[in-house]
């Protein structure tokens, strides 16, 4: 860079545009939630709820288990909105984790006692490969809008923020998928629908680089000057 | 000073030192506000406010940078200074104006920073430091027999074998890299009989080396 920084400092001055600050991570979660949840209320129509789906939300362990994956995607996204905020308090990242264990814990508890009531068969797993495409379908939406909202912040952690973003995408399409897929053995909820969700997430937080990166907004930031 | 004085002293001190501390934040409150307010009318498009908001910050901006990386040169960090003021412009969204500005802008010239510091160090492990570059390629098929001779021991012998006068031209002109002129003022002879030994030596040379290979 030659630039003057004095002269830069004018050039920046001329070309500012008025913007509409960032809303707060919980508003932001709330408008993700707006796009969201349509989008997986539709997936879930198109392919039909699965038939004994208001037998199953009266049962404690499926009502957990869904909201404790609902719970994990909403505090995920909000996490995620936060850490694209300079300045923001880090005690965000640590919002997903009590979700998250309820969550795991739950299905954990489910194993226990499957093996307790049917011994080594309870724990046994044969393959369920529909899980992956399937949360991917439902979780599609949901992550472009996410991906497309945290472009809008600072890219000060793209792989901590992906991640985030990753996991709050997958865990709401975990949470569509159950509502018309009829697998609740714990161990192959945990292993096949539980194991997307990680896989797609760790994908997502590698992805961050490309996602989210200065270079990309100061790079046209730079063009913009230079053009004036 | 006996005890009680002494310990009225430290009293009085400390009342002091701790109105000094108290009076230091209410001045960095007021200018933290001040520079809010700046930005939140930059974000409203006060071009004038924008102006003076990054006259404002850029001194501090430049202290931070210099005081994190003393041993860059002076141009490599205004180019920072200049990086952490085109990412504040990218992302002056996510100012919240019911937020302090200072930490808002901390986190952006320490993330730049050390964003900086990996770009550095990724480059670093790329690069090659050379004194100077080759003048030709490394591949044999892209080098003429003159380029380089890979037999320096055969090389000095058949430099040996030459006559006396042919010698001495070759170590003068071709491995001192002398000039014509220094070199006849050197030896006490003409700077055509230098050609001459020269040209005849080369001939030498290549002839006694070609058939040696």
């Amino acid at each position: 860079m030659t630039m003057d920084t004095e002269k830069l400092i004018e050039q920046l001055a001329e070309v500012v545009e008025p913007v509409r600050p960032l809303p707060s991570p919980w508003i932001r979660t709330a408008a993700w939630l707006l796009v969201a949840i349509p989008y997986v209320a539709l997936v879930v129509f198109v392919v039909s709820p699965r038939a004994d789906l208001i037998a199953k939300v009266s049962e404690w362990g499926y009502a957990i288990e869904q909201l404790a994956a609902l719970a994990t995607g909403i505090t995920a996204a909000t996490a995620a909105f936060a850490t694209v905020i300079p300045g923001y308090d880090r005690k965000f990242l640590f919002l997903p984790v009590l979700p998250l264990a309820i969550w795991l814990g739950s299905l954990g508890d489910g194993c226990v006692e499957d093996w307790i009531h049917f011994g080594p068969d309870g724990l046994s797993l044969q393959p369920d490969w529909f899980c992956f495409p399937a949360i991917v379908l439902v979780g599609a939406v949901p992550a472009i809008a996410m991906a497309m909202m945290l472009r809008r912040g600072a890219p000060l952690t793209p792989h901590v923020t992906c991640a985030l973003g990753g996991l709050a995408a997958a865990g709401l399409g975990n949470f569509g998928l159950r509502l018309f897929h009829s697998q609740d053995v714990s161990v192959m909820v945990l292993v096949w629908q539980v194991g997307t969700v990680f896989i797609l997430t760790i994908m997502v937080a590698w992805a961050g680089q490309y996602l989210l990166n200065w270079g990309s907004i100061v790079g046209t930031a730079r063009r913009r000057v230079l053009i004036r | 000073m006996n005890g009680e004085d002494s310990r009225r002293f430290t009293t009085k001190c400390s009342a002091h030192y701790s109105d000094w501390t108290y009076q230091l934040a209410m001045k960095r409150r007021r200018d933290d506000r001040a520079l809010g307010t700046l930005m939140q009318a930059a974000q409203g498009g006060d071009t004038q406010a924008y102006a003076l908001l990054l006259k404002e910050i850029t001194p501090r901006v430049r202290q931070i940078v210099r005081g994190q990386r003393r041993f860059l040169k002076i141009e490599d960090i205004e180019d920072l200074v200049q990086d952490i003021l085109l990412s504040l412009h990218a992302v002056r969204a996510t100012y919240d104006p019911r937020r302090p500005f200072m930490p808002w802008l901390m986190a952006i010239t320490r993330h730049r920073l050390a964003d900086a510091a990996r770009r550095y160090t990724r480059r670093a492990a790329h690069e090659v430091q050379v004194e100077n570059l080759p003048v030709t390629f490394s591949d044999e098929g892209s080098n003429i027999d003159s380029d380089g001779y890979r037999d320096p021991q055969a090389l000095r012998q058949a430099i040996e074998d030459l006559s006396p006068a042919q010698r001495a031209a070759i170590e003068m002109l071709k491995l001192r890299e002398m000039s014509l002129k220094e070199a006849a003022a050197a030896k006490g002879t003409s700077i055509g009989a230098l050609k001459v030994s020269v040209h005849r030596a080369m001939a030498t040379l290549r002839k006694v080396l070609i058939k040696d290979s």
